[in-house]
């Protein structure tokens, strides 16, 4: 056996550094953990390669792919042990790079997103060494992949807390065979590595508690309750700096991580870290993490180090300003039929996480090929746990069941020519569909006779299309009985008729989503009432200038957006961007009730015109009325993010605080908006329909 | 800045009277049968001289199904004119325009309830004579019981009867407004803090 070889005890392919932001440069490599002879687990390398180095040696290349492939082979047994050359030393030419665990100080890890990032791990070191970010390329690495399959097959990939299985993942359940890490609870995603007493007291504080149980001596709570002190207070300053730097008047939102750069940059900044011991990496974590959430150039982000957002370029106001409002996201291209196809196995059911499924339609949308079944998903007439079969079983049930629903008013001529109650109600759903989006084609022509020549618009001709409209809102007037139909309902189904076609499962998908949106129609309008409550609150809560401005034009009833939450924003919207938005809106990604935060954006885009120019309600109402044709949905929906993802942030710090207890003069935060954060429907529904009362 | 003098009115009445097309004909002189259910409420505005005073009147568009009044009273209060509507052809609506003129009376509060200027329009006379299910004179005593109130037919398809109507309740508005003394800067009329108040006394 050569003696200058080492051992292979565990590797991963196709993780690669992304020296630039072109994927063009990036640079496939194995991670690998490597035990030079006799060392102890303390001196494992953590080391990465680029695979064009160990391709070099045919011996090298062939026993990473067994390891790779084959992690048991990478075991402990004296005489199977799988040898290999030396690691290459830390090089800037070829971004190699290995590193003793003893010196690993933490690991930020961020889990993967579907399609939208690879996950990543990054490496903090005991001794300023900077290593670059590595990136799981999950998809090309076919270890990865088998392990995914053989998950899969064991997997609950419905539950919300169901992480799909990744190469990070796998390297870390190898690293905790030979180190301790710890979950810091300062920040989420950061790991320490066999931290001691200090480390945890500053990463984190409860785990510090849990492993050194000193009763009577409160010595350790005191030093811990220091750093919590220290640490909101930085917080705070922190803050307070980005505030101050917040300029008032138009912000484009700027999208590069040098925003993050800036932040570090900026002189109060620099002096709070240098002040404090463990501040800069915090500091550094925390500005990150806002990045992070939701920026999917993150990646772009950790390919600098530490040292140089420090010291890197100058920053100007405004700069700073972007990380104080918010991280940036980005739209990606909607799901077509092929992808969401691969979402399911064979038996058609779901082999991802519904998580990852309403994440990748909420930031996406579907195409109109994967919408057909996608909305129905959504809207929960297919379960998310059913297969192909049980599917056909519900579609075949749901049709004969919304048949003989139909079947009952239809062959009750009784009822038809007698009940006045009904008779009205006929006649307000022929009138509203009669004028539902006609400027469609299919709902254009009026080529069909009338079915009911004494009707007062058989002079029209009728539409086929419009007479299914008209009987499953005749259905669901029945199906609610106490609900009934109301005015703005038929513009709530015609997109699910178009986009379906098909009346049975329309009905049924309609029946869904009236669930969430019969508080909308309510006799008494408090539903309504109540959304509009919130939205007022909570534009008092995240855009305070604007706010103030609209209480001098007596503006701050928000009546200017009864239209767009009724029927959620359908007569602002082309169709296209209509279909976009609701099937966004109906993931529940961040809360069930986003539809708030796009009026919320909406003001934010528009605030600048408003506060300069609008001072009386009639002028807001009138501008709010006719900003449709200016609203661009995907501008919009990012705007929406941004906000909900501010405003969750900002609830979280003032919590903190609060529990910290020293700052007595604290917004407060009205249940009604912390309940912006629930992600489940809010279902209110109708009493009883009073004796005489019509339909109006 | 002073703004212009400014008449402010209401149209309200039935969904599907011809609310929407009644105003969009006589703002805009064009009629569709497309025209969408309105949902909140919406306005037009139209520039006119009536006996040499150039006025702008602002015409508010409100929905029809009852239940959506109810937040929508912040905009009846500073009206100078309200328009009851119907249709010829549909006698519920007819049937409809005492509570559409009580209600407006509750929520508007204007300071002399018993000479707040209506005026009432029958729409859709285009429709074929068969199909009339209110007849002039029905209506005519109506209003006559009412006060007196102007009576307009009218047809917001063909055009028949809309400018005229709009003449005198014009006419009408100008004279409510120099009462109420809002000749000059309208809005200061609408006090939203009691509308929030009521809103919340309310058990809803």
């Amino acid at each position: 056996m050569d003696t200058s070889k080492v051992q292979l005890l565990y590797c991963k392919s196709k993780v690669y550094i992304h020296p630039s932001k072109s994927s063009k440069d990036n640079i496939a490599g194995y991670l690998a953990l490597i035990r030079p002879d006799g060392a102890s687990d303390l001196d494992i390398l953590l080391s990465w390669v680029p695979e064009y180095l160990i391709r070099q040696s045919k011996d090298d290349f062939d026993n990473y792919v067994q390891v790779d492939l084959d992690p048991e082979s990478g075991a402990i047994s004296e005489t199977s042990r799988v040898m290999v050359s030396p690691p290459p030393l830390n090089a800037r030419s070829s971004h190699a790079f290995s590193i003793a665990v003893k010196d690993l100080f933490s690991i930020q890890v961020r889990q993967p997103s579907l399609g939208w990032w690879w996950g990543s791990l990054l490496f903090y070191t005991r001794t300023q060494v900077t290593l670059p970010a590595l990136f799981f390329h999950d998809l090309e690495s076919e270890s990865t992949v088998n392990e995914q399959k053989r998950n899969c097959e064991s997997f609950e990939p419905f539950s919300d807390s169901g992480d799909l299985y990744w190469g990070g993942q796998s390297f870390l359940k190898e690293l905790r065979k030979y180190v301790k890490l710890v979950d810091a609870t300062v920040e989420r995603g950061l790991l320490l590595v066999n931290p001691d007493v200090a480390d945890k007291l500053s990463f984190s504080p409860a785990a510090a508690k849990l492993v050194t149980p000193q009763p009577g001596d409160d010595n350790i709570a005191k030093l811990s309750k220091a750093w919590e002190d220290a640490k909101w207070g930085l917080m705070e300053k922190l803050a307070a700096v980005t505030r101050f730097s917040r300029k008032a008047g138009q912000q484009v939102l700027d999208r590069t991580p040098a925003n993050v750069k800036a932040m570090l940059k900026v002189p109060e900044v620099e002096q709070l870290s240098n002040d404090f011991d463990s501040a800069r990496i915090y500091l550094a974590e925390w500005a990150l993490g806002i990045a992070e959430n939701s920026d999917p150039r993150y990646d772009v982000v950790w390919m600098d180090s530490y040292d140089d957002l420090i010291s890197s370029i100058g920053a100007t106001d405004e700069e700073y300003d972007v990380i104080s409002l918010a991280a940036s996201v980005e739209r990606r291209n909607p799901v077509t039929l092929e992808e969401w196809n691969s979402f399911f196995d064979l038996s058609g059911r779901l082999c991802i996480t519904q998580t990852e499924v309403l994440d990748r339609i909420f930031h996406g949308g579907l195409e109109p090929s994967a919408r057909t079944e996608g909305w129905l998903f959504l809207l929960g007439v297919y379960p998310w746990d059913s297969n192909a079969i049980e599917r056909h079983s519900i579609t075949s049930e749901k049709r004969n069941e919304y048949y003989r629903l139909k079947r009952h008013w239809w062959d009750d001529t009784e009822r038809q020519n007698n009940d006045e109650f009904w008779k009205d109600q006929k006649h307000r759903i022929e009138k509203d569909v009669l004028r539902t989006d006609r400027q469609l084609e299919i709902f254009g022509q009026s080529d069909i006779p009338h079915p009911d020549p004494d009707s007062r618009f058989a002079s029209q001709g009728a539409n086929p299309h419009l007479e299914q409209m008209k009987d499953m809102l005749i259905t669901y007037n029945e199906y609610n009985e106490n609900l009934g139909y109301i005015q703005g309902m038929s513009d709530l189904l015609s997109p699910l008729y178009v986009v379906l076609q098909d009346d049975a499962l329309a009905f049924w998908a309609f029946c869904q989503f009236m669930r969430r949106m019969e508080r909308n129609f309510l006799r008494d309008q408090s539903g309504m009432h109540d959304q509009l409550k919130t939205l007022e609150s909570l534009v008092r809560f995240m855009l305070p200038q604007l706010f103030e401005h609209l209480e001098k034009a007596e503006s701050t009833h928000f009546f200017f957006f009864f239209r767009m939450l009724l029927v959620w924003y359908k007569r602002e919207f082309e169709w296209d961007a209509v279909l976009r938005l609701w099937e966004v809106l109906w993931t529940d990604f961040y809360s069930s009730q986003f539809h708030l935060f796009l009026a919320l954006a909406i003001l934010d885009l528009n605030k600048e015109v408003i506060m300069a120019q609008l001072h009386h309600f009639d002028e807001v109402l009138k501008y709010i009325n006719e900003l449709g044709q200016s609203l661009d949905i995907d501008v919009v929906l990012m705007r929406a993010e941004q906000l909900f993802q501010r405003f969750s942030n900002t609830i979280d710090l003032i919590d903190r605080r609060r529990k910290d207890g020293q700052h007595a003069v604290l917004p407060s935060v009205p249940d009604s908006l912390r309940q912006l954060r629930d992600r489940k429907i809010v279902e209110v529904r109708e009493s009883a329909r009073p004796e005489g009362a019509t339909g109006g | 800045m002073a703004r212009k003098s400014m008449l402010k009115v209401i149209i309200l009445g039935d969904s599907g009277v011809g609310k929407t097309s009644l105003m969009q004909q006589y703002v805009n002189k064009k009629f569709s049968t497309q025209y969408k259910a309105t949902i909140g409420a919406d306005f037009l505005t139209k520039e006119l001289t009536l006996d040499d005073r150039r006025v702008v009147m602002q015409i508010w568009d409100t929905a029809g199904q009852e239940r959506f009044q109810s937040l929508g009273v912040a905009f009846y209060r500073g009206a100078d004119c309200c328009v009851l509507m119907f249709d010829v052809n549909n006698a519920k609506s007819f049937e409809a325009l005492d509570t559409w003129r009580d209600e407006f009376l509750i929520q508007a509060n204007p300071t002399d309830l018993e000479n707040f200027p209506f005026v009432v329009i029958g729409n859709k006379i285009d429709v074929d004579e068969t199909r009339r299910a209110v007849s002039t004179q029905k209506a005519q005593r109506w209003c006559a019981q009412k006060g007196n109130l102007p009576y307009f037919e009218t047809s917001a398809k063909e055009a028949t009867g809309v400018n005229q109507a709009f003449d005198v309740i014009g006419r009408n508005a100008l004279q409510q407004d120099d009462v109420e003394g809002f000749d000059q800067e309208y809005p200061d009329g609408v006090d939203f803090s009691q509308y929030e108040q009521e809103r919340s006394d309310c058990a809803c």
